[in-house]
């Protein structure tokens, strides 16, 4: 998978290496990827980093993207189940983990989902610590956003106890510091995309994003900020990473995690450029900001909390009418063509959420493709038929408007 | 005089299409895939070109589409079959007032595909990975049943009783369901029946999500099958439009492409 990233197409931009390498080194070779101290599994954007870094202890996400994980996880969940969470549970359970994330003092698995609800027992049967973050199933409520708050208290109490540190304003401004400078290279990268013709092509953008779940925050800032400085040479230089015409997509749904990159890929085979995304493994992970203005620590943790309720577009919440809009808003600026909307079989939320968001999008005037597929590399032949005519009609589209 | 082909390489038939500079059609060709699927193209190519008394040098444009479309490498383009099917539609409906919506039922899967007044595809779904619905659940239905693909509508209209129900939306599980039926001694007409409208009842689902509107124009190899037709009729409350070969839309739709490709690239 990773020789297909990187050598199928032409032109890839040289602060990409990094990456490439990473990959390499932690897919291909098993490097490990222990860190010194106490070191803390998460299974959702929805656990609050900042808290981890400002407790000592060092985050790493274990969304699982891998197909031969996910039928060892089938052991677990039923054959229907999400293939994200199956091969998070496959990998979880393996003795021979890859990437190799090293012991794990504490997985905390935020109850979003009714599967991530459940695998939670599962992984306490692997011999895990497992601490679920109770997560309030809507975000607009006072109640609810009352309920969150407590629920992130409760978080900090239970990493004090396992790192043995207090919470302090200074460490969390500490800890915020480091985040928010990866979020800010984040969204330089990302507003790179707007440009038209395309300077970096989507596949290397989710290599990027998805390098966050377990690379070292300050050398992956690094990594990013080098890349963003080549991006604005490129920009300056005039050079395209697609052709100018390709159909520039809005990539959505469940999650594009490594190695399974096949739909973003296949869409960029056929001729297409995901210029920008609305999921948890990217954009969702990183675009909201914190800036917590507050005195006390206490009051600080709730504006975090808030943070992690508010804004977010995951579809497990009743009311998502946010996702929708902020759909409309980014194919519009950054002049999307068509919305491509992956939904995992037995992912049911970004499934029912299909309706309504191809609806909204049909209101106002933007295609949507809807795929239904899983980590199982047998429904190529039939996705190239649908992106290349996807694609296609877009082209016409664009050729009949003009 | 200058000929322009469309190749449509299907997961069970290899259809061809010609049309002259006008992009009227000058004949078809229809053979199986079976395992060369690029010999069988070029043989099905040479066969068309042989019948029509054309030499392959006045073929100056070929558009290959379906399946296969990525294997024959001496095409000057290639196109998804949603598309060609789409553009062919078009051209064919046209002598029928126009048609808007098209169910395809193919080898091994089916489409539904809404497009515009220009015949540009404007949404579009399809069977996921799974040969429900398709061609090849009739392929091993008529097995199962040991007749001919060919007598399916015939005995469709021939029932004494009303068509049965196969819940299964399974091909295999619908083979032990008919099985099941054939043992307890119902007839094969109902039977057959009952197959064409589960088939028919999974096709409007697929074509419901994609928006009906007028004209509803079917293609495909199915669509030969007049016990079928009439079954998508009952569950779609409205007449369909079955082209004289409704096997060849798809392939006739790349070489209208292949000639106003042609003609744009050389003026």
């Amino acid at each position: 998978m990773l020789d297909h990233i990187t050598d199928d197409f032409d032109d890839n931009p040289a602060a990409m290496d990094y990456f490439y390498d990473l990959f390499r080194r932690a897919y291909c070779q098993g490097e490990s990827l222990e860190r010194e101290g106490v070191r803390v599994g998460t299974t959702c954007i929805h656990a609050p980093e900042e808290l981890i870094y400002a407790m000592g202890a060092t985050p790493v996400r274990l969304c699982n993207g891998s197909y031969h994980y996910d039928q060892i996880g089938a052991d677990f969940m039923p054959a229907k189940s999400c293939s994200l969470v199956k091969a998070t549970l496959g990998m979880l359970s393996s003795e021979n983990v890859i990437p190799r994330v090293g012991k794990l003092d504490l997985i905390v698995n935020p109850t979003t989902c009714d599967q991530k609800k459940k695998a939670s027992a599962m992984m306490v049967g692997m011999g895990h610590k497992v601490y679920n973050l109770e997560l309030p199933p809507a975000k607009e409520s006072e109640q609810a956003r009352l309920y969150w708050q407590r629920s992130v208290r409760e978080f900090v109490q239970q990493l004090r106890s396992l790192t043995g540190k207090k919470l302090t304003r200074k460490n969390l401004t500490a800890a915020m510091a480091r985040t928010s400078r990866a979020q800010a290279a984040f969204r330089t990268l990302h507003n790179f995309r707007r440009k038209a013709p395309s300077l970096v092509l989507g596949k290397d953008v989710f290599l990027v994003t998805n390098a966050y779940f377990f690379d070292d925050i300050e050398r992956w800032t690094e990594a990013v900020e080098k890349l963003n400085a080549e991006l604005a040479q490129r920009d300056q230089d005039g050079f395209c990473a697609a052709q100018k015409k390709a159909p520039r997509i809005l990539f959505t749904g469940s999650p594009p995690i490594f190695p399974n990159l096949k739909l973003p890929l296949l869409i960029e085979e056929s001729g297409g450029v995901v210029v920008a995304d609305e999921t948890c493994s990217a954009n969702r992970m990183l675009y909201d900001m914190t800036a917590v203005d507050e005195w006390l620590v206490n009051d600080m943790v709730d504006s975090l909390a808030n943070k992690y309720l508010k804004p977010c577009t995951c579809p497990i919440f009743t009311n998502n009418e946010d996702r929708l809009r902020r759909l409309v808003e980014l194919a519009k600026s950054f002049a999307v063509d068509g919305v491509v909307y992956q939904a995992f079989s037995g992912c049911q939320v970004y499934e029912m959420e299909q309706k309504s968001v191809a609806e909204t999008l049909n209101k106002a005037g933007i295609a949507m493709l809807y795929i239904e597929t899983d980590y199982s590399p047998d429904d190529m032949g039939q996705l190239t038929t649908r992106i290349e005519a996807f694609l296609e009609s877009l082209k016409t589209r664009k050729r009949n408007r003009k | 005089m200058k000929y322009f082909a469309g190749l449509d390489i299907g997961s069970t038939a290899i259809k061809v299409a010609l049309v002259d500079e006008e992009g009227k059609i000058v004949g078809v060709h229809v053979s199986s895939s079976g395992s060369l699927f690029h010999k069988n193209a070029r043989e099905a190519l040479h066969t068309l070109l042989a019948q029509q008394g054309v030499a392959k040098d006045d073929v100056r444009y070929l558009i290959a589409t379906g399946y296969g479309r990525k294997l024959f490498k001496e095409a000057d383009d290639s196109i998804s079959e949603i598309t060609a099917n789409a553009i062919g539609a078009h051209e064919v409906g046209k002598a029928y007032g126009g048609v808007r919506t098209i169910i395809n039922i193919g080898g091994q899967d089916s489409k539904a595909i809404q497009i515009d007044d220009t015949g540009n595809v404007s949404n579009f779904a399809m069977n996921d990975k799974c040969a429900a619905g398709t061609g090849r659940f009739l392929d091993v239905a008529a097995r199962n049943l040991d007749i001919d693909l060919e007598e399916l509508g015939d005995y469709h209209f021939n029932g004494k009783g009303a068509p049965l129900t196969i819940n299964s939306t399974c091909t295999v599980f619908a083979e032990s369901e008919i099985i099941g039926l054939l043992a307890n001694g119902h007839g094969k007409e109902e039977i057959i029946a009952g197959i064409h409208y589960s088939i028919a009842k999974r096709t409007v689902r697929l074509a419901k999500r994609v928006g009906i509107e007028d004209r509803v124009y079917f293609d495909g190899g199915p669509a030969l099958n007049k016990g079928l037709v009439a079954a998508i009729q009952d569950e779609l409350g409205r007449e369909l439009v079955v082209p004289e070969y409704p096997q060849t839309t798809t392939a006739f739709g790349a070489a209208i492409l292949a000639r106003n490709e042609f003609f744009a690239e050389t003026s």
